[in-house]
C-alpha cells in the first residue's frame, strides 16, 4: 500500500483498539479518544448484548450503517428487485440528480441512510434517533399511543413513529411521510402512503440488526423488506453537520441513475 | 486546456468512485467525469472546512503563465476527521498536488481523490477501505 496517510490511520486505529479493548463494557464508560468523531477503522466490539434494569436490550449507543446508501436495492434479499408500479417508473424517469432533496441538505428519512453515525437514546416515554447527517432526529413514542388518523395525521419528512418491544426486538411503526424524500442518491422514490415497520435487534454488544418492511401501495406493487446491520462505534460522538456550503446541486445537470433505469424498464414494457 | 501543472493521468477511477460513494452526498457520475482525471500542483488559497463537503482552493499556473483558481471538492469534514485529517492539515500557502476528476458542469471545479504535499508525500488518499 503506497498510501502513507492510510498507513497512519491504521496505526492510530490500532492504538485506539488496543487502548479500549479490555475496557469496553458499555460505550459510555470508555475513555475519551483523540478523535471526537471516533475512528472508522475500529472494529465493532464483541460481547453480550447490554440490557436495561428491566431486562430489555439497551440500544443506546452511536451506530453506523454502511449498507444501501447509494442504492437501496443492495439491502433487498439476493436476487430481488424493487417492485415498482408503472406510475412510479414514469415519475422516476423524469428525475434529475440535482433534484435529490438530500443533495440540497433537506432531511434524510428512513429507510434512507447516509454514511454518518446515528445515536439511539432511550427514555421511558420516547426513543430518539439522533442522526448526524444533516442534523436530523427521529422521535419514537413508546407510551402506547396510536398513530393519529385522518386530518390529524400531519404528513412530515420523518413521519409519525410509535414503538413497542416484542421480546428482544424493538418494533418501530411509522406512517405519515410526505412523498418528498428519496430512498438513496440513486433516485428511488416513494409515495405519502408509505408505511414502514422497522425491527431492531441488538444481537450482541457491537451489532444492531434491522429489518425494514416497506409497504407503499402508492408506489410499489407489494411490500418489500430491506435488511442491514449497524455497527457500534465505540467511544464515538456525533459531530456537527450543518450543511452551509452546498455547491453541488447548482453544478449538476444529469438524469438520476434511477431515471435511466426507469426509462429502460418503461421501454421494455411497451 | 493546457496547464503546466495540470496533466492527465491513468485511470484509477475506482478509488475515486468509492470515495464518492463514501461521501454519498451525490452520484459521482452525475457531477464528475471519470474519463477526465487530472493532477494539479498549486498553492492553497482557501480551505473551507464545511459540510456537505470540505473544499480546497488552489492557484494553478498554466503553460502561458496564467494563474487560475481551482475548487476541489473533498469528503465532508466529519468523514475527513474520522480518517485522521484535521482542519489545518492543509493550510493556506501550502504547495500541494491534488489528483482527481473534472466536474462535468462547474467551471474550474474538480473532485479531489489524492492530495500530496510539496515533496510528493501523500497526505490524503481515497481508499476503499477508508469509510466514514
Amino acid at each position: 500500500m503506497r498510501n502513507g496517510a492510510f498507513r497512519i490511520s491504521v496505526v492510530v486505529a490500532a492504538a485506539c483498539v488496543a487502548s479500549v479493548s479490555g475496557q469496553i463494557t458499555v460505550p459510555k464508560t470508555a475513555p475519551p479518544q483523540t478523535r471526537a468523531g471516533g475512528s472508522i477503522t475500529t472494529k465493532a466490539p464483541s460481547g453480550p448484548t447490554p440490557r436495561k434494569p428491566n431486562g430489555q436490550p439497551d440500544l443506546t449507543g452511536v451506530w453506523l450503517r454502511r449498507a444501501g446508501i447509494v442504492n437501496i436495492e443492495q439491502m433487498l434479499p439476493k436476487g430481488e428487485k424493487l417492485p415498482f408500479l408503472p406510475e412510479t417508473l414514469r415519475r422516476m424517469s423524469l428525475l434529475k440528480s440535482q433534484d435529490d432533496p438530500q443533495l440540497k441538505c433537506l432531511p434524510v428519512a428512513t429507510p434512507r441512510s447516509e454514511p454518518y453515525p446515528f445515536r439511539i437514546v432511550e427514555t421511558p416515554s420516547h426513543i430518539f434517533i439522533l442522526m448526524e447527517a444533516v442534523h436530523g432526529y427521529r422521535q419514537v413514542f413508546m407510551d402506547g399511543r396510536k398513530h393519529p388518523t385522518g386530518d390529524d395525521l400531519q404528513l412530515s419528512w420523518q413521519g409519525h413513529s410509535i414503538g413497542h418491544w416484542e421480546g428482544n426486538t424493538l418494533v418501530v411503526d411509522t406512517v405519515g411521510f410526505n412523498d418528498l424524500t428519496w430512498f438513496d442518491n440513486y433516485g428511488h422514490v416513494h409515495s405519502d402512503k408509505m408505511h414502514v415497520v422497522e425491527r431492531f435487534t441488538r444481537t450482541d454488544l457491537g451489532h444492531l440488526n434491522a429489518s425494514v418492511l416497506v409497504d407503499d401501495p402508492g408506489a410499489y406493487s407489494r411490500p418489500f423488506t430491506l435488511n442491514y446491520t449497524a455497527e457500534l462505534m465505540p467511544t464515538a460522538e456525533l459531530m456537527e453537520y450543518i450543511c452551509d456550503n452546498e455547491q453541488d446541486a447548482p453544478n449538476i445537470d444529469a438524469p438520476a441513475d434511477a431515471a435511466i433505469d426507469a426509462a429502460k424498464l418503461l421501454k421494455e414494457q411497451r | 486546456m493546457k496547464h503546466r501543472h495540470l496533466r492527465l493521468f491513468g485511470p484509477i477511477a475506482l478509488a475515486f468512485q468509492l470515495s464518492s460513494a463514501a461521501s454519498a452526498h451525490h452520484s459521482f457520475s452525475a457531477q464528475y467525469d471519470s474519463s477526465k482525471p487530472v493532477e494539479m500542483r498549486g498553492t492553497v488559497t482557501k480551505v473551507e472546512w464545511t459540510n456537505p463537503h470540505a473544499r480546497v482552493y488552489i492557484d494553478v499556473r498554466d503553460d502561458t503563465g496564467q494563474i487560475a483558481n481551482w475548487n476541489f471538492e473533498m469528503a465532508s469534514p466529519n468523514i475527513l476527521v474520522r480518517n485522521g485529517w484535521k482542519q489545518n492539515t492543509v493550510k493556506v500557502g501550502d504547495r500541494i498536488t491534488v489528483s482527481g476528476y473534472l466536474a462535468r458542469k462547474g467551471e474550474r471545479m474538480a473532485i479531489a481523490g489524492a492530495v500530496a504535499d510539496a515533496n510528493g508525500k501523500p497526505i490524503f488518499e481515497s481508499n476503499p477501505d477508508i469509510r466514514p
